[in-house]
């Protein structure tokens, strides 16, 4: 036993000689920031800079050949202004779902470390809790530098706009916990492929770079049923601080998409582990 | 050795041999009549082998295929078409849908070089070493590069089609010289594919190299070269992106091809040459840097 954990890690590893001394969901976290630190700082960084680049190239680009658009509560205002929340709703989306999806697929199939995880006294709870909210952490930065940007571009209107950052979060716990849960079901890695024709059709039709009524009215259900749709509306209206009973539904049905995404994820991983 | 002799004489005179066949008969060509067909034909031997690797992935390949134009021709063309519609009208004196078509078809073309000519690399290097096989035999290393290559190239010669039959589908262009657009699309994918597979060959190990070239080049490409708005409604200092891109040169091309879009002629010609000579110096460059990890 001395042996093992002599080689576990010369940190912590008097502590862990201690049988369930921090099996908790901190271990998980404690692992994921090592693995940022060491590994892939530089990665998730970069990822920052994809929805600045969209908001350059669309807001600047296509606002000459736009013109105004109608915001929410039937108020005109710029292009730029119109897609630079579904943009931060679409990066939070895209930075909590590639983390919970081709991510944790590695973790689960190749590395097999939710196996090790649950070799110890973590519970399946913990490992699914943990593995999220490293998905959220970087929802949280994403989300603070994004709205940083558009502060700087003038794109901010309404003290409403900080409240972004917490509703980013809340967008990317919804992902990221459906995610895994679904990622569990994947066992190769073309099945994973499956995914982008789920997320690249949401990007282009979730009312992000036009607005929901250029569809015919059957079409609008439908869009109207897709998360990303929920989450494009709801920072849209947080942007310019137009808020009504509307926005409570939008948050429901994130909060909903959380409780169903954390009940999935941890059935499944008991499922996959603990037989 | 007499007999030997005579096996190639007679190999001479099929050179549609079933090669496969044969050897399972035991009446095989001589092996110097078979490395002698693969010095000749290595770069297509090799196109082969890749093209039936894909098989594994035709399936994603094809919703790819299809799926890519239908969504893009579907979200930008139409949908933001009908915002620009309401606003500036028409684009270099045309319909949103006819303008964004071809640049579309470009950049979805260039998008998917990326992932052909990135991990593919890398495995066939290091992952799963693929390279290494026919590196043993009589096939040379520029071969192994181009064929690779090539396989790529005919891959996207189908997707690029499919692109075209949609878009005249849904009216973006009309049936005529707009099927140009196929080879323009897949020479601005070598412009930028060729380049790319020297680069992931050159890699020793698989680091955030890739997801750099995905992030800072491949995306700033498809928001920055004219795609979906003329390249010169941007301010000048994020222009040089799309002098820079093949992206930008294939589009201008593609447009001149579906819409008869107006570029002088001297620009039509700076177009071809810039994305012949990226193509060309990228192929070149991916031989050496084969020749130098498969020899050694």
């Amino acid at each position: 036993m001395s042996v093992l954990d002599r080689t576990g890690g010369p940190a912590g590893a008097a502590s862990l000689a201690e049988p369930g001394a921090r099996s908790s969901v901190r271990s998980v976290l404690e692992r994921g920031f090592t693995v940022i630190r060491n590994q892939n700082w530089i990665i998730l960084v970069s990822g920052f800079f994809e929805p600045v680049f969209y908001l350059l190239a669309m807001g600047i680009g296509m606002g000459t050949l736009v013109g105004a658009v109608e915001g929410p509560g039937g108020r005109e205002i710029t292009y730029a202004a119109f897609i630079a929340p579904a943009l931060l709703a679409t990066s939070a989306m895209n930075g909590a779902f590639y983390d919970s999806t081709w991510n944790v697929f590695f973790k689960l199939r190749f590395a097999k470390l939710y196996e090790a995880m649950l070799q110890t006294s973590l519970s399946p709870w913990n490992v699914a809790l943990g593995e999220i909210l490293m998905a959220l952490f970087r929802g949280l930065l994403y989300a603070v530098g994004f709205l940083g940007v558009l502060a700087i571009m003038g794109l901010v209107t309404s003290w409403w706009a900080l409240a972004m950052v917490p509703v980013a979060v809340l967008i990317a716990f919804g992902f990221a916990a459906l995610g895994m849960g679904v990622t569990s079901y994947m066992t190769r890695f073309q099945q994973m492929d499956l995914l982008n024709f789920v997320m690249l059709p949401m990007f282009l039709f979730s009312a992000t770079l036009y607005p929901i009524t250029v569809y015919p009215e059957a079409v609008q259900w439908v869009v109207m049923a897709l998360p990303l749709w929920h989450a494009v509306e709801l920072m849209r209206q947080l942007s310019v601080g137009h808020l009504t009973w509307i926005t409570a539904v939008h948050v429901g049905y994130f909060v909903g998409m959380v409780g169903a995404g954390l009940w999935l994820t941890t059935t499944r991983l008991r499922a996959l582990f603990l037989r | 050795m007499t007999e030997r002799a005579d096996q190639t004489a007679v190999g001479h005179h099929h050179d549609d041999l079933d090669t496969t066949g044969l050897a399972y008969s035991g009446r095989a060509p001589s092996h110097a009549e078979m490395a002698g067909r693969a010095r000749r034909f290595g770069a297509w031997y090799y196109a082969e082998t890749t093209l039936r690797g894909m098989r594994a992935y035709l399936v994603p390949n094809a919703i790819t295929a299809i799926g890519q134009p239908l969504l893009y021709i579907i979200a930008m063309g139409l949908g933001l078409g009908a915002l620009v519609g309401s606003g500036v009208g028409t684009v270099d004196g045309v319909d949103y849908l006819t303008f964004v078509a071809p640049a579309l078809l470009v950049s979805t073309v260039v998008m998917s070089v990326t992932g052909e000519m990135t991990y593919p690399v890398m495995a066939g290097f290091k992952w799963m070493r693929t390279y290494y096989g026919p590196g043993a035999t009589a096939l040379r290393p520029d071969q192994i590069a181009l064929g690779h290559l090539l396989a790529v190239v005919i891959r996207f010669v189908v997707q690029s089609a499919i692109f075209w039959v949609i878009a005249v589908a849904f009216g973006a262009t009309t049936l005529g010289w707009s099927v140009l657009m196929v080879p323009i699309g897949v020479l601005a994918a070598v412009a930028f594919g060729a380049p790319l597979q020297a680069y992931a060959a050159s890699l020793e190990g698989e680091g955030f190299q890739f997801s750099f070239v995905q992030r800072f080049i491949v995306m700033p490409m498809f928001l920055f070269s004219g795609t979906f708005f003329p390249l010169s409604v941007m301010p000048v200092y994020l222009q040089w992106i799309g002098w820079l891109s093949p992206v930008w040169h294939g589009t201008q091309l593609a447009r001149v091809a579906s819409y008869g879009a107006e570029v002088p002629g001297w620009l039509i010609a700076v177009h071809v040459v810039v994305l012949a000579a990226a193509g060309l110096a990228g192929v070149l460059w991916a031989r050496r840097v084969y020749a130098r990890r498969l020899i050694s």
